[in-house]
C-alpha cells in the first residue's frame, strides 16, 4: 500500500488492521436476526393486492363474499389515518408528484398497492389476494422516457402540463469560444438501462402497537431507522415521533434500495395501530422485481470538444432519466440525473462545460438510489466520450486522460461544476492501474476472439455535510452522526450510533476506532445501531458517509470520554491527568496503573474515589459535524480486460484492477470487501442486469432467472491498488468508499469491450452490453 | 409467493401411483420446475402424486443388445456421478452435470426434466439426438413414445391424463462420438443456444434445442465436421450448412440472433463430438 | 395435512404440515431454525440451501411434506470439522457481508469441499454458481473454499 502522507493519529494500534468482523459470528451459526426472523405472538400476515396494469383507471375492488371480516383493506380504509407521500427538493424547477400509499382512482405502474389483505399466515393472505377483483379502464401506458416527452404523451399526474419531474441545465465558462478553437468534436448517444438494487433480503417490515404505553414499533429493512421514524410521524395521524420506534435489526444488504420511505412501512404502521395483534409483511421477490425502487435509465447524449494536441477543452451533455411513475421520498427521481450532471466533470479539468438534466416520469416503478447514485451514469458517458475522442485524436486513452487530469498539488480544486474538491492523485491512480493491466500484455488469442483493455477514472462524492445537502436543495439537510460511548461498571465499552450497517462491517470498524482512543482491544466494544430507542439520531447509511461521520462521532466522543477517564485515573495514581496513557485495558500513570473496570467501577459505584468536579458514569453523547462540510472526495481507476467472441458477442472479463484512494484506511479487510463486492454489480450492470417493460408497460424480467445478477463464474478476483491520500477535512483521513465499486465497471468495461472492437468499427452505445447487439453490429 | 394449496400423496409402489393418477391427479417428481410455477400460481395442480422415491423409476441398466434404460426419477446428480452404465455414460454425465446447479440437480430429474418440455432444457434436446424411446404408463396399460413424437412444443407433450413417464430407453449408438454445447448469459441458467451431436463413421446429425418449435435434428455432411476449421466458424463451411438446414427446417426466425445461436452451438456440438 | 417424521439437525421430529408448506418455511417456521433464509422462493438465489440426506437442495421448492423421512441438516447443526474449518476462514477471507446468502452458501461450500472440487478457482467458482451473493464479489468465499481444501488435503 501507498502511503502518500503520514498518519496524522498517534497511538492507533488498531485502525488501519485487517482485524476480521465482529458481525460474522452470530451470521455464520445462522443466528442473525433479520425482520423475516422475529417472532410475535399473535402475529397475522399481510399479502398486497399489486396491480397487473401499467396505467388504468381503478374502479371498485370486488371482494368474495366468503372474505373473513376485516381480511381487506382498501384505499377508504386508511382515509384520514395516513398522508400521500410527497417528496420535494427545494428547486424551482422541480414538481412533486404526490405517491399514493394505496392506489385510488389510477393505477400508475405494475406493482402499485391496490389492496391489504391481512390473514393468519401469508399463503392464506395470498389466496384471498388473488381472488380480489379490482375493475381497471386501461389507459396508455408511458414506457419510456423519450416517449414521455413527446407531444401526443398524456400527463401522467393531475395538474402536470407534461411528464417532466425536474429540467435543469447550465452553461459555465465560454462554450461557443470553446467549442471554435476545438479540432475535434465527438458525440455518442448512450444508453444505460433501468436496474436495481436487488440485496439478497427483500424488503419486510413487522408492526406491533402497545396500547398500553400507546408506542408503535416497526421492525424495518431498511438503511436510515430514525429518517423512516421521523417521516412516518409525518404520514400517519394520531401518533407522535415521540411514541414511534423503528428498530433496523440485521438488515440482508441495501445499496441503496433499503433507504427511502416505502408505502408498506406506512400501511403496516397505520394497520398496526387498528389492529390488537402485530401485523408483518415480507415482500415477495416478485414483488421487489415491480415495487422496489428501481435505479439508472439514463439517455445521453455527449460531445467532447478537444484539440488534435489532446487538450480537451468542452463537454456538452444532455441526461434523459426515466424517473418512473412516482417520486419516492426522500431521493426523489431527480437525484439521479442532477448528480450526473453534477459529476460527469470527474478527475478531469476543462475550460467549459454545458449540461440539460432533465428527469421524466412514466408508466414504471419509481427509480431510487442504488449504489453510486448518478455516478455510474457520469461516468460511463465522461469515460466513453474520453475513450472515443482519444481515438478520434489518435493517441493512447490513458495519455489523453492524463493530460487532463486535475494534478494533486491543484487541491482543493473547484471543479468546472463547483464541486470542492479535498485532496488526490488521479494521475497516479492512472498510470498504477494502467501498468498493472497492461502489463502481461493482451496475449494471444484465437481468431474468434478480440481482447480489449478500457477505463473508468472517477471521484466520489462522499461524506459530505449541511453545505452540500442544502446546495442540492435536500428538504432534509443532513450533515452530522452521533454517537454514544458507554462504559459499564464492569468495564465494557458499548458504542451506539445513528448509522445503519447492513453488510459494511462497521460493528468492527467503528469498535477499532473507539479501541483505539481507549485503549482496549476493538472485541471488548460492542457497537449498537438500528434501532431508534437504543441509538442516538442519526442519518442512516447512506451517501458513503458512515464510516467518516460516524467515525468522526465516535471518535470524538471516545477522546472526552478518555479524558476523562484520565482525570479519574490521575486522581487514584496521584498524578496529572496529561501523564496518563490509556493502552491495554488500563489507565497507565508514570507511577502505577488501573485497570479500566475499576476506573469505571469508581465512576459509577465508589464515587467516594471520584473526584467531585468529575461528573459520575462514563457515559458520553457526541454529535460530529464536519468543519469543512463538501465532502472528503475519494477516487479511482478501474481497469478492465475483456474477451469477445466474435461469433456470438458474449464478453467475458479476463482481468479487473481497481486503483482507489479512499484516504485513510479503517479496515483493509473490510476496504477490499466493499470494493469486490461494488466492482461486482457493476460489472452486473455492464453485461447483466436490465429491466424491460413492454409497450403494454408489463415488466418482462420479474425472476432471478431473467433479471440476471452476476454469479461467481462471470466474474474474476479483482486485484485491488491502494493508495492513501489523507483528507484534510475528516477526522481519521478517511474518505468514503461504499459506492466506488460500483461506479467505474460500466465504462470500464464498455471501453473494454469498444477496444476489443474498434478493428471492426464497432463501439459500445448501452449497457448493458448484449451479446445479440456486439452480434448484430459485428455481421458483414 | 407461497404455494396454492394442493393434496399431496406419496404412494409406495408404482401400481398405487399410477391408480391415484387414473383420477386426476399431477405427477411431482423433483418439482424444481414446477415448484416455482406453484409458486407464481401459473401452475395449481389440486393433487400431487409424489413419484421422486419410487424405487422402480430410480434405477439404470444396460440391456443385452445395448440400450440404456434410465428410470424417470433418476436425477441429474446420480447421472452426473456416473449412475448410467455402458458407453453413453461418459457423455450423458458431461450433460448432466451442465444442468443448473448441483442443488437443483441433487433433486431434479431426467423424466420430470422430459415432461416439462422446456425446450431451452438439456435432456428433450439430448435425448431427441439419441431417438430415445419413453414409456409411458397408466393403470393397466403402457405405450412406448418415440421422444421426438413427445415433444410437441413449448412446454407441451404428448402425455395424457393418467400416464406417468416411467422409462427412457436409448438405442445402442454403435461407434458414435457426442458432443454438446450451450450458450447462456450466466452460467446454470437458461441457454438462449443448445445443441447436441453425435458422429457415426459416415454419418452426423445435431439436434437444436432453444427453439420456438421441439429440438430440430438435422443430418450434416461428416466431411464438414471433420475437417479443420476456421476460428471464426461463422465463415466456416460447417456453419453454412447447419445454417441452412436449420433454415429448411423453419423453426426460426433466419435473421435473428436466437438462429444465428441455434447454429453456432450446433457447429461446436458438432465439432466436439469430432474432437479425438 | 400430512403426517411427517424427519431427523433435524440430528434430533427426531414428528409432525403434521399441511401439503404446501414448504421445507423451507417449515424449518423457519415451527421448528425455529432462522438461519436458513429465503431469498427469492424460486431456485435460483440458494439462500435456503439446506442438507438433505447429506446433499444440499433448495429447501423452497420442496414441500415439507416430501421430506418425510430425510435427514436435514441445516446451518445451525453444521458442527464437523470441515463446517468449522470453513467458518474459520469464511471470517478470514471476509467472505460474508450482510450474513443474508450466508447458510446457503454454506451448505453449497461444504458440498464442494465433499466432492473435492474445492481444489482450484475455476471450478469452485463454477460450483458456486447457483448461490448469489449481492455483497462480496464472491472473492472471498472463494478464496475460504480454497483455504480449506488446501488445509484438508495430505
Amino acid at each position: 500500500m501507498d502511503s502518500h502522507h503520514d498518519s496524522n493519529l498517534s497511538n492507533s494500534s488498531q485502525v488501519g488492521q485487517p482485524f476480521t468482523r465482529l458481525e460474522d459470528r452470530r451470521h455464520l451459526a445462522g443466528q442473525g436476526g433479520f425482520v423475516a426472523d422475529l417472532r410475535l405472538p399473535g402475529i397475522r400476515d399481510v399479502a398486497f393486492l399489486r396491480s397487473s396494469m401499467a396505467h388504468a383507471r381503478l374502479g371498485p375492488i370486488a371482494v368474495p363474499a366468503d372474505a373473513p371480516a376485516g381480511a381487506v383493506w382498501t384505499a377508504e380504509a386508511f382515509h384520514g389515518l395516513v398522508k400521500p407521500i410527497r417528496a420535494v427538493l427545494d428547486r424551482p424547477a422541480y414538481r412533486p408528484s404526490d405517491q399514493p400509499v394505496m392506489a385510488e382512482g389510477t393505477v400508475r405502474h405494475v406493482g402499485e398497492i391496490v389492496a391489504a389483505v391481512l390473514a393468519d399466515n401469508r399463503a392464506l393472505a395470498e389466496d384471498l389476494a388473488e381472488r380480489l377483483e379490482p375493475a381497471y379502464d386501461p389507459l396508455p401506458a408511458i414506457t419510456d422516457p423519450e416517449q414521455a416527452l413527446l407531444p401526443e404523451s398524456a400527463p401522467l399526474h393531475p395538474g402536470w402540463a407534461d411528464n417532466v419531474y425536474m429540467t435543469m441545465g447550465r452553461t459555465t465558462g465560454d462554450f461557443d469560444a470553446m467549442v471554435a478553437r476545438a479540432d475535434v468534436h465527438v458525440t455518442r448517444h448512450l444508453r444505460m438501462e433501468r436496474v436495481a438494487a436487488m440485496p439478497l433480503e427483500t424488503r419486510g417490515c413487522v408492526a406491533r402497537f402497545d396500547r398500553g404505553s400507546g408506542v408503535l414499533t416497526l421492525w424495518i429493512a431498511t438503511q436510515r431507522p430514525h429518517l423512516i421514524r421521523t417521516m412516518l410521524a409525518e404520514q400517519l395521524t394520531g401518533i407522535e415521533e415521540r411514541d414511534i420506534r423503528v428498530i433496523a435489526p440485521d438488515v440482508g444488504g441495501g445499496f441503496g434500495g433499503k433507504s427511502n420511505l416505502y408505502p408498506e412501512e406506512i400501511l403496516l404502521a397505520a394497520m398496526a395501530m387498528r389492529l390488537p395483534h402485530p401485523v408483518r409483511w415480507i415482500e415477495d421477490r416478485w414483488e421487489h422485481m415491480v415495487s422496489a425502487s428501481h435505479s439508472r435509465q439514463h439517455v445521453q447524449t455527449i460531445t467532447a470538444h478537444a484539440t488534435k494536441e489532446g487538450e480537451l477543452l468542452a463537454v456538452d451533455v444532455r441526461f434523459l432519466v426515466d424517473g418512473g411513475a412516482y417520486a419516492m421520498r426522500t431521493s426523489t427521481p431527480a437525484v439521479e440525473a442532477n448528480m450526473a450532471s453534477s459529476v460527469l466533470p470527474g478527475p478531469y479539468k476543462f475550460q467549459a462545460y454545458r449540461f440539460e438534466a432533465t428527469t421524466v416520469a412514466t408508466n414504471k416503478t419509481p427509480v431510487g438510489p442504488f449504489r453510486g447514485v448518478g455516478r455510474p451514469a457520469a461516468v460511463f458517458a465522461m469515460e466513453r466520450i474520453m475513450e472515443e475522442t482519444a481515438a478520434a485524436i489518435g493517441m493512447d486513452p490513458v495519455e489523453f486522460r492524463l493530460r487532463n487530469m486535475i494534478q494533486p498539488e491543484e487541491h482543493p480544486f473547484t471543479t468546472i461544476s463547483g464541486l470542492v474538491y479535498d485532496s488526490g492523485d488521479y494521475p497516479s491512480l492512472l498510470t498504477k492501474a494502467a501498468q498493472s493491466i497492461r502489463a502481461p500484455g493482451k496475449g494471444d488469442a484465437p481468431a474468434n476472439i478480440a481482447i480489449g483493455i478500457g477505463f473508468g477514472c472517477y471521484t466520489e462524492q462522499t461524506a459530505h455535510g449541511a453545505q452540500e445537502w442544502h446546495r442540492r436543495g435536500s428538504p432534509f439537510v443532513y450533515g452530522f452522526e452521533a454517537a454514544r460511548v458507554r462504559i459499564d461498571p464492569s468495564g465494557g465499552v458499548l458504542v451506539s450510533t445513528g448509522i445503519q450497517s447492513h453488510g459494511q462491517g462497521l460493528e468492527t470498524s467503528l469498535a477499532q476506532i473507539a479501541g483505539d482512543v481507549l485503549g482496549v482491544s476493538y472485541d471488548r466494544v460492542r457497537v449498537v445501531h438500528g434501532d431508534t430507542e437504543l441509538c442516538p439520531y442519526g442519518m442512516g447509511t447512506v451517501a458513503s458517509r458512515s464510516l467518516v461521520m460516524a467515525g468522526g462521532a465516535v471518535e470524538g466522543a471516545c477522546q472526552r470520554l478518555a479524558a476523562k477517564i484520565r482525570r479519574i485515573a490521575a486522581h487514584n495514581l496521584d498524578c496529572a491527568a496529561d501523564d496518563v496513557l490509556l493502552a491495554g485495558g488500563e489507565a497507565q500513570g508514570p507511577g502505577g496503573s488501573i485497570p479500566l473496570d475499576a476506573v469505571a467501577r469508581i465512576a459509577y459505584l465508589e464515587l467516594q474515589k471520584l473526584p467531585l468536579d468529575v461528573e459520575p458514569a462514563l457515559d458520553i453523547l457526541y454529535c460530529y459535524r464536519p468543519p469543512v462540510e463538501t465532502g472528503a472526495y475519494s477516487s479511482g481507476v478501474h481497469a478492465a480486460k475483456v474477451a469477445v467472441d466474435l461469433d456470438s458477442g458474449h464478453v467475458k472479463i479476463l482481468d479487473f484492477v481497481v486503483a482507489e484512494d479512499c484516504g485513510r484506511v479503517i479496515n483493509p479487510l473490510i476496504v477490499d470487501g466493499q470494493i469486490a463486492g461494488g466492482v461486482a454489480q457493476g460489472i452486473g450492470q455492464a453485461l447483466l442486469e436490465e429491466f424491460q417493460y413492454d409497450d403494454q408497460g408489463q415488466p418482462t424480467k420479474v425472476t432471478l432467472a431473467d433479471y440476471l445478477v452476476p454469479g461467481a463464474p462471470e466474474l474474476v478476483n479483482v486485484r485491488i491498488i491502494h493508495q492513501e491520500t489523507l483528507s484534510p477535512f475528516t477526522v481519521h483521513g478517511a474518505k468514503g468508499l461504499g459506492e466506488g465499486g460500483a461506479i467505474g465497471p460500466p465504462a470500464a468495461v464498455a471501453n473494454a469491450v469498444s477496444d476489443a472492437l474498434r478493428q471492426f468499427g464497432v463501439d459500445v452505445r448501452r449497457v448493458p452490453i448484449r451479446p445479440e447487439d456486439l452480434w448484430e453490429a459485428l455481421r458483414p | 409467493m407461497k404455494f396454492p394449496a394442493f393434496d399431496y400423496a406419496r404412494p409406495a409402489g408404482l401400481d398405487a401411483a399410477l391408480d391415484l393418477l387414473a383420477g386426476e391427479a399431477a405427477v411431482l417428481s423433483g418439482g424444481q420446475s414446477l415448484s416455482p410455477m406453484m409458486g407464481f400460481r401459473v401452475a395449481r395442480p389440486e393433487k400431487l402424486v409424489d413419484i421422486s422415491r419410487l424405487s422402480a423409476l430410480r434405477g439404470a441398466a444396460l440391456e443385452p443388445d445395448g440400450t440404456l434404460v434410465i428410470g424417470a426419477a433418476v436425477t441429474h446428480a446420480m447421472i452426473e456421478d456416473g449412475a448410467l452404465p455402458g458407453p453413453l455414460g461418459g457423455f450423458l454425465a458431461r450433460v448432466a452435470g451442465g444442468i443448473a446447479y448441483r442443488a437443483i440437480r441433487n433433486r431434479g430429474t431426467i423424466g420430470g426434466s422430459l415432461c416439462q418440455a422446456d425446450p431451452a432444457a438439456d435432456w428433450p434436446c439430448v435425448m431427441s439426438l439419441l431417438d430415445a424411446v419413453l414409456v409411458l404408463r397408466r393403470a393397466g396399460g403402457e405405450r412406448q413414445v418415440p421422444v421426438r413424437a413427445f415433444l410437441l412444443g413449448h412446454l407441451m407433450t404428448a402425455i395424457e391424463p393418467g400416464e406417468l413417464l416411467t422409462v427412457i430407453r436409448i438405442p445402442p449408438q454403435p461407434g458414435a462420438r457426442f458432443g454438446m454445447a450451450k450458450s447462456t448469459r450466466k452460467l446454470g441458467e437458461f441457454a438462449e443456444g443448445i445443441a447436441a451431436a453425435c458422429l457415426t463413421p459416415g454419418a452426423a446429425r445435431v439436434t437444436l434445442g432453444a427453439l420456438e418449435v421441439p429440438p430440430a435434428t438435422l443430418a450434416v455432411d461428416p466431411a464438414l465436421v471433420t475437417g479443420p476449421q476456421p476460428a471464426r466458424l461463422t465463415s466456416s463451411p460447417l456453419y453454412a450448412a447447419v445454417d441452412a438446414a436449420l433454415k429448411a427446417a423453419d423453426a426460426t426466425d433466419p435473421a435473428g440472433y436466437r438462429h444465428h445461436l441455434a447454429v453456432l452451438t450446433g457447429c461446436r456440438a458438432l465439432i466436439e463430438a469430432a474432437q479425438p | 395435512m400430512t403426517d411427517i417424521a424427519i431427523t433435524i439437525n440430528g434430533t427426531a421430529w414428528e409432525g403434521t404440515v399441511e401439503p404446501r408448506l414448504s421445507l423451507a418455511d417449515l424449518i423457519r417456521g415451527e421448528l425455529t431454525l432462522t438461519g436458513t433464509h429465503l431469498g427469492c422462493e424460486h431456485g435460483v438465489c440458494g439462500a435456503c440451501n439446506v442438507e438433505v440426506d447429506g446433499v444440499p437442495m433448495r429447501s423452497c421448492l420442496m414441500p415439507a411434506a416430501a421430506a418425510d423421512g430425510c435427514a436435514i441438516t441445516t446451518i445451525e447443526g453444521q458442527y464437523g470439522e470441515m463446517a468449522e474449518r470453513l467458518r474459520a476462514a469464511f471470517t478470514t477471507h471476509h467472505a460474508l457481508q450482510c450474513g443474508f446468502c450466508t447458510s446457503g452458501m454454506m451448505a453449497t461450500a461444504l458440498d464442494i469441499l465433499r466432492r473435492g472440487l474445492g481444489r482450484d478457482e475455476a471450478t469452485i467458482r463454477r460450483e458456486l454458481a447457483g448461490n448469489i451473493c449481492r455483497c462480496t464479489g464472491y472473492q472471498g468465499i472463494v478464496a475460504a473454499i480454497l483455504h480449506v481444501a488446501q488445509e484438508t488435503t495430505p
